[in-house]
C-alpha cells in the first residue's frame, strides 16, 4: 500500500515531532514559568517574541533559518567553530528550526496553566519548608499537569503538520529531512496523485488517532480547594 | 431641473471610467521560476508600449502550475520549463493556442564561494565539496536534467550522497547563494542574472550529457478570446523580447546567446 | 504606646522583636513591637488595618522595605540579612485552608514533615490526634467540609514542628456552626502545646477566648499592645474590642449550686474574689474566662442588699474619656485583676471618686466567654 519511501517519511515525521516536543518541554517550561510569575516590564516584549512564530509565514521563518544557520550566518559560524558543521539539511537543524516554530504552542498553554495556579499554593509550600525549586516540582508541576498535556499535544501535532520551514531548510533528503508532508508534496508535484492520496490519508488517520488518544486521556479538570 | 445637473456629470464620469476600464485589461501569467529575471524585463518593456494594460506574473514550479491549471486556476498564459507539460494541456483541451517554444534551457554549475567557471562536473567529486544543490529530479525539469548529466558522466554514485534538493530552481539557487551548498546545478537563465553573476561565474554543462530542456508556452483556455493575452503572446516573438531572452540564455535553435 | 527608651527596651527584651515599615499605594505599615514567646498573641483590627500584612511580614511572605525581625535570639531579617520563608521554623494557617488539591489529606500532612529533617513523626501523630482528623487521612481535599479542611490545614502547619505558629483569621471563612466546632480545638492547642502563636482576627469573641496578649492595629499602626486584660481595660484612647468595652477575667469553677443553678467562678489573681454566674454545665475545676462589660459594672461606697448579687471589694485606679461627654470610663482593681466601669461624670463627682480610693463593685452580669 505504502512504499518504503513513504514509510520512511512517516517514521521521520514521528521522530521529528517527538524530538521537538521533548526539547520544548525542557526549554519551554522555564520560559513559561518565568512569564507566568515575573512582574518585570519586559514580560510583555518577551511574550510577544515567543508568540511571533504564530504570525510569521513558515517559509519566511525557514528562509531566515537558512541564512542564520548557514555558513555565513551567526549560528552557522558558531556550529562550525564547535566542529558541528552547518545545521541546514540535517535532522538536528530541523529540530532546532522546529523548536522555534512550535515554541508558542508549548509556552502559551503552560503559561496559562501556571498562571491559573496563583501565588497561594507556592506560599503554602514555602511555609512547609519547600525551597522554590522544590515547590516548583512538587506543587506547581502536578497542579499544572493538564496544561503540560495540552501543550505537548499541540506541539506534537503542530510539528507533524509542519511543511514550509522543513522545505526551506531541509533539502528534502530521504531518511534525514524528507518528512511526510514534504513527501506528499513531492507526490503531488510529480503528478503521482494516487500515492499522494494514500500517504495523506495515512498521515491524517495517524494524527487523528494520536490526538484522540491524548485528548480522551485528559483528566477531568477539578481544581484545587 | 437643478438636481439633474450634478447627476448628469456623475453619470458621464462613470461612463468614461468604464470606457477606459474596458480597454485596460489584466492578464495573469504563470511562468517557470527560471524565467524570473528575463520575464520581468520583458513585462516592463511591454508595458511601456501598452501603458494601460496590466500584466501580472507569478513564478513557481512548472509542475505545480500545470496541476493548478488543470484544476481551473485563472492563469492566462503558461510558460513551462518542460514543454511536455504545456503539450499536456493542449491534449487535455485546456489551451487556446498551440504550444510555442521559447527556449532550450541549459544547466550550469554555480557557486557563491568558488569559481564555477573553472569547474566541470568532475570537480563535484572532490572531497572538499560536501554539499551540492540540485532541483528535485522527481518533479523539476532542471533537476531531471542535472541527474541525467551526472549519470551520463558516471558521477552519480559518487555525488549522490552529497546532494540536497530544492523545491524549484530558484529555491536551489537560494541554497547555493546562502552558502549552504558550496555548488549547485542551476539554470543558465538564473546564473546570468546580474545579482547572481556578481557573486560568481558559471560553468556551462555540455548539452550532450542530458535530454534537451525544451521550454514552451501556451495561452490557456481561461484567456480564450482575450485580446491582451494574444497581444502578449505575439510580443514574445518580437525582436526586443527575443533579445532579452537570449541575453538571459534562453536560446532557440538557430539563435546565439550573448 | 509608650515611646522612646521604654519602647526600645521592650523591643530588645522581647522574645519576638518585630519592626516593619512598608509603603504601598494606598496602604502603609509602620509597626514596632515586642511580643512574648509564649501563649497566643492576638493581632486584632478591622479589614485594612494591616494585621494580615504584619503576619505575612513575620512569615517572610512580604518583604518590608525596612524591617527587623528577631525571634528567640535568631535574626530573621535586618538591613543585611533576609531569611527566606522556607528556612524559617514557622507554621502558617491561611484564611482559606489552601490544601494541595493534588494530594490526599495524609499527603498534605506529610508534605512539610518530609522536608523538615529535625522533625520526628511525633508532631504529626500529635497534630492528627489534637485536631481529630484521623478518619480523614485518605480523602482528597475536595471531599472535605469547610471545617474539616481548616482542621487539616492546622494539623499540616503543626506537622512541620514549628517554633512559631502563625494563623491568619483561620475561622473567618467558616459559618457559625463550623466555628463553634473548631474553637474547642484551638483552645486545646493553646492549652496543650507550648508554642507561641500569632493569631490574626477581627472577631472579638476569638480574642476573648484565645488571646493572652493583644495587639490592636488601625490603618497600619499599632494603637495598643500588651497583656490581654491590661490592654482591654486601658482607659486612654478608644480601645474597643467588640461593640462594648469590657474586661476579661480568667477563673476556675469552684462550686456549683444545684438548687439555684448557679456556678461560682474563682477569679485568678482576685485575692479570693469570686463571681456567681449561670451554671452552664462545666465541671468543678474547669478553667474558664469571664467577660464583664463596662456598662454592667456599677460602683457604690456602701453595699446594700439589692438584686445585684455579685459585689466585690476593689479600688479605683484611673479615669478616661468615653465617647459621650456625659459619660466617663473608670478603671478598677480587684486584687491583680482589672475591670472597667462606665459611669456618668455626675456620678463620679457625686461619689467623690479618686484614684486609690477603695470602692465596692456591683457586677450586674458576668458571662462565660463562649
Amino acid at each position: 500500500m505504502l512504499t518504503d519511501a513513504d514509510l520512511q517519511a512517516l517514521w521521520l515525521t514521528v521522530r521529528l515531532a517527538g524530538a521537538v516536543t521533548l526539547t520544548l518541554l525542557l526549554i519551554g517550561t522555564p520560559i513559561a514559568w518565568w512569564l507566568a510569575r515575573t512582574k518585570r516590564w519586559w514580560k510583555g516584549p518577551i511574550g510577544a517574541v515567543v508568540a511571533l512564530p504564530l504570525v510569521l509565514p513558515p517559509s519566511v521563518l525557514g528562509f531566515y533559518g537558512l541564512l542564520v544557520m548557514g555558513p555565513n550566518g551567526p549560528v552557522g559560524q558558531l556550529t562550525q567553530a564547535l566542529g558541528l558543521g552547518p545545521l541546514p539539511f540535517t535532522f538536528g537543524g530541523l529540530v532546532i528550526a522546529s523548536v522555534f516554530y512550535s515554541m508558542p504552542f508549548m509556552v502559551q498553554p503552560l503559561q496559562t496553566a501556571f498562571e491559573a495556579i496563583g501565588e497561594r499554593p507556592l506560599e503554602v509550600a514555602a511555609t512547609l519548608r519547600a525551597s522554590p525549586l522544590d515547590a516548583f516540582f512538587t506543587v506547581a508541576v502536578p497542579l499544572a499537569a493538564p496544561g503540560f498535556l495540552t501543550a505537548s499535544i499541540l506541539t506534537f501535532a503542530h510539528t507533524v503538520g509542519e511543511f514550509g520551514v522543513v522545505l526551506m531548510i531541509g533539502g528534502n533528503l530521504p531518511g534525514v529531512t524528507r518528512v511526510a508532508s514534504v513527501q506528499i508534496y513531492d507526490h503531488v508535484e510529480a503528478l503521482e496523485v494516487a500515492q499522494a492520496h494514500r500517504l495523506a490519508a495515512v498521515l491524517l488517520i495517524f494524527s487523528f488517532v494520536v490526538l484522540l488518544a491524548l485528548y480522551a486521556g485528559r483528566p477531568g479538570g477539578k481544581k484545587g480547594v | 431641473m437643478k438636481l439633474l445637473r450634478p447627476l448628469r456629470h456623475a453619470l458621464l464620469a462613470c461612463l468614461l471610467l468604464l470606457a477606459t476600464m474596458a480597454h485596460a485589461e489584466k492578464v495573469m501569467i504563470a511562468a517557470a521560476a527560471d524565467l524570473k529575471f528575463a520575464m520581468d524585463e520583458i513585462v516592463v518593456a511591454f508595458r511601456k508600449i501598452n501603458p494601460t494594460d496590466e500584466v501580472e506574473v507569478i513564478y513557481g514550479s512548472s509542475g505545480k502550475f500545470h496541476t493548478q491549471i488543470q484544476q481551473g486556476a485563472p492563469y492566462d498564459l503558461f510558460f513551462s520549463a518542460d514543454i511536455a507539460l504545456a503539450r499536456k494541456l493542449v491534449k487535455a483541451g485546456l489551451a487556446a493556442s498551440e504550444v510555442k517554444p521559447y527556449a532550450v534551457g541549459r544547466i550550469v554549475l554555480w557557486s557563491a564561494s568558488l569559481d564555477a567557471s573553472q569547474m566541470t562536473l568532475a570537480s563535484l567529486a572532490d572531497a572538499k565539496i560536501t554539499r551540492i544543490a540540485i532541483a528535485n529530479p522527481k518533479h523539476a525539469p532542471y533537476g531531471q536534467r542535472a541527474e541525467e548529466a551526472l549519470r551520463a558522466s558516471g558521477l552519480w554514485e559518487k555525488v549522490e550522497p552529497k546532494l540536497v534538493y530544492g523545491e524549484n530552481i530558484a529555491h536551489t539557487a537560494q541554497f547555493v547563494q546562502t552558502g549552504n551548498a558550496q555548488v549547485g546545478i542551476i539554470a543558465l537563465a538564473l546564473a546570468v542574472n546580474a545579482e547572481l553573476a556578481s557573486k560568481g561565474g558559471y560553468g556551462l554543462i555540455p548539452a550532450g550529457l542530458h535530454q534537451p530542456l525544451e521550454q514552451g508556452f501556451v495561452i490557456t483556455k481561461h484567456a480564450e478570446g482575450r485580446a491582451l493575452a494574444r497581444r502578449f503572446a505575439d510580443y514574445m516573438g518580437s525582436k526586443p523580447a527575443r533579445s532579452v531572452m537570449t541575453r538571459y540564455g534562453f536560446v532557440l535553435p538557430g539563435e546565439v546567446s550573448h | 504606646m509608650p515611646g522612646g527608651l521604654a519602647a526600645r527596651k521592650a523591643f530588645e527584651m522581647a522574645d519576638i522583636a518585630a519592626r516593619f515599615r512598608l509603603d504601598w499605594p494606598g496602604f502603609s505599615l509602620d509597626v514596632d513591637l515586642g511580643l512574648p514567646g509564649r501563649g497566643v498573641t492576638a493581632l486584632f483590627g478591622h479589614s485594612g488595618s494591616g494585621k494580615t500584612t504584619l503576619l505575612r511580614c513575620v512569615a517572610g511572605l512580604e518583604r518590608a522595605q525596612e524591617g527587623q525581625l528577631t525571634v528567640a535570639g535568631e535574626v530573621w531579617q535586618d538591613a543585611g540579612r533576609w531569611v527566606p520563608t522556607h528556612k524559617r521554623p514557622i507554621g502558617y494557617v491561611f484564611q482559606e485552608a489552601s490544601l494541595f488539591a493534588h494530594l490526599s489529606v495524609l499527603g498534605n500532612l506529610r508534605y512539610g514533615l518530609k522536608r523538615n529533617r529535625d522533625a520526628l513523626s511525633r508532631p504529626l501523630d500529635q497534630a492528627i490526634e489534637l485536631l481529630g482528623i484521623g478518619h480523614l487521612l485518605d480523602r482528597k481535599p475536595d471531599r472535605l467540609s469547610g471545617g474539616e479542611r481548616q482542621r487539616v490545614a492546622m494539623a499540616r502547619a503543626l506537622a512541620v514542628g514549628p517554633r512559631l505558629l502563625l494563623m491568619d483569621e483561620p475561622l473567618a471563612a467558616l459559618d457559625l456552626p463550623r466555628r463553634r466546632e473548631i474553637l474547642p480545638y484551638l483552645e486545646r492547642l493553646h492549652r496543650e502545646l507550648a508554642l507561641p502563636v500569632l493569631y490574626v482576627t477581627h472577631a472579638p469573641d476569638e480574642v476573648a477566648r484565645l488571646a493572652d496578649h493583644l495587639v490592636v492595629l488601625e490603618a497600619g499602626r499599632v494603637v495598643a499592645a500588651g497583656p490581654l486584660a491590661e490592654t482591654l481595660t486601658r482607659v486612654d484612647g478608644p480601645i474597643r474590642v467588640g461593640e462594648e468595652a469590657g474586661a476579661i477575667l480568667e477563673g476556675r469553677v469552684m462550686a456549683r449550686d444545684a438548687r439555684w443553678h448557679l456556678a461560682q467562678i474563682g477569679i485568678e489573681g482576685g485575692d479570693g474574689a469570686a463571681l456567681w454566674t449561670r451554671d452552664e454545665g462545666l465541671p468543678v475545676g474547669a478553667a474558664v474566662r469571664l467577660r464583664v462589660l463596662a456598662r454592667d459594672v456599677s460602683l457604690t461606697t456602701q453595699p446594700a442588699p439589692s438584686s445585684i448579687q455579685n459585689v466585690l471589694p476593689g479600688e479605683v485606679e484611673a479615669f478616661g474619656e468615653d465617647e459621650h461627654p456625659a459619660l466617663q470610663r473608670v478603671r478598677l482593681r480587684v486584687g491583680r485583676c482589672r475591670l472597667l466601669a462606665r459611669l456618668t461624670r455626675k456620678a463620679v463627682a457625686d461619689l467623690h471618686l479618686a484614684p486609690g480610693q477603695p470602692i465596692w463593685l456591683q457586677i450586674k452580669s458576668a458571662a462565660l466567654v463562649d
